[in-house]
């Protein structure tokens, strides 16, 4: 929520609650909206976490983000860190949260995964950061062969961000294991032109509702890269492909639509407040025995072409 | 000629960049006709891109008989020959079948035109 003060003219953006609730990601795209339309002269904000019982790993990504969005608008941020409740404190202390913003507490290691942001692809360093802060800390019992395919898929992800998004200010990721649950969450989130907006310029016809633009988005052999004469276009495919066949879920906001893929398929929905980049919560099972594997291509006898 | 990918990617043969390094060595071998060799040992994450651009764009301009003969791909794990076959499947419809290209156009431009008011 933002609330601007008559007398001084600052703005406050009181961080509200975040779960996995559509209704949260929703409140979290209008926050964005209310922030774009404001002019860069009243982008003086302070952030204030005085209404926040609970930020989850796609709070803390999305915050980071929508930081970073302002500050790149020549905004000005004071974070009012007496504002945050101890718990949601020493989350954001071990994810390293508020050491990418300028407190001095260093992050440590714990059930949070930590929170990063990049403006370019560095291959080995997410990489690596998918191996060895994310699926590699000991919480999973899967294999390392399953934990590569894991962070390949994932990878795929991070290529459509930073290919197709032209996000100006990077790619912000933050990640969460629930033991419980036995789940293991990542989010990753640009603040590019979004999937159906790509696609809507690539098939140069803005009339495609968000729902049937990314439904396009997701068949296989589709992309909207056009600078080369290689096929292309498998990355969501693929990664549609391993989620249902190995009970992950996946969900994908971009612009006003949303994709919801679980192991019962998967549901295109509009109507959501329309965010112009796009967010990717992505949550895979932390026990090998929920996978299914195709052994397929062991077989050595099988030509490959 | 032997390829150790390895030497190319890293750990990770994820970006096409590295996929196009790999294709540039090795398009040129193939057309003349010899026998390449990839060795993928010590790589463990693959994504699509690499593999589009490494070897499906063979398919451009070498048929499949001829890569099954030439070419040779050692010590790749699981997930990456899950991805290359997925990769090989649509590459082989993509630059094999110019029917199939003008159709996948054609369903394009379709698709377009019917949203149009």
């Amino acid at each position: 929520m933002l609330v601007t003060h008559r007398t001084t003219g600052k703005t406050t953006l009181y961080v509200s609650t975040t779960e996995d609730l559509p209704r949260h990601v929703d409140r979290l795209f209008r926050l964005c909206q209310d922030i774009e339309q404001l002019p860069d002269t009243a982008l003086d904000i302070l952030i204030d976490f005085h209404y926040c019982n609970f930020i989850n790993h796609l709070g803390v990504a999305f915050l980071g983000g929508l930081a970073c969005a302002i500050q790149a608008r020549g905004g000005r941020l004071t974070f009012d860190w007496e504002t945050l409740p101890k718990r949601i404190g020493m989350n954001l202390a071990q994810n390293g949260f508020l050491y990418s913003f300028g407190c001095e507490q260093y992050p440590w290691d714990g059930n949070s995964i930590p929170y990063r942001s990049d403006l370019d692809h560095d291959f080995t360093e997410i990489g690596d950061y998918l191996r060895d802060k994310w699926l590699g800390k000991g919480w999973v019992n899967i294999s390392a062969g399953l934990q590569n395919a894991i962070a390949g898929q994932v990878s795929e992800i991070y290529l459509n961000a930073f290919e197709h998004s032209r996000s100006p200010i990077g790619v912000f990721s933050c990640g969460q294991h629930y033991p419980r649950a036995e789940m293991l969450y990542l989010t990753v989130i640009d603040f590019g032109i979004g999937i159906p907006n790509s696609v809507r310029s690539f098939l140069q016809n803005d009339q495609i509702p968000s729902t049937d633009a990314l439904e396009w988005a997701f068949q296989a052999g589709k992309t909207t890269k056009q600078d080369t004469a290689v096929s292309r276009g498998m990355e969501l495919n693929l990664l549609q492909n391993f989620v249902t066949q190995n009970q992950g879920s996946l969900q994908i906001f971009s612009n006003d639509g949303c994709v919801a893929i679980d192991h019962t398929g998967i549901r295109y929905e509009n109507g959501y407040t329309s965010f112009t980049g796009t967010l990717v919560n992505i949550a895979f099972r932390c026990d090998e025995t929920y996978y299914c594997l195709t052994s397929e291509a062991s077989d050595p006898g099988k030509p490959w072409f | 000629m032997n390829l150790k990918i390895h030497n190319i990617t890293g750990n990770y043969a994820i970006s096409a960049d590295h996929g196009q390094q790999v294709y540039d060595q090795i398009h040129s071998e193939l057309l003349d006709g010899r026998a390449v060799e990839l060795d993928f040992s010590e790589v463990n994450v693959f994504a699509s891109a690499f593999f589009n651009f490494a070897i499906g764009q063979l398919l451009k301009d070498i048929s499949p008989d001829d890569l099954n003969r030439l070419l040779k791909i050692n010590n790749l794990n699981q997930n990456g020959g899950t991805i290359l076959r997925q990769i090989i499947e649509n590459a082989k419809r993509y630059y094999a079948d110019p029917e199939y290209q003008e159709a996948a156009d054609a369903v394009m431009e379709e698709y377009a035109a019917s949203f149009e008011a």
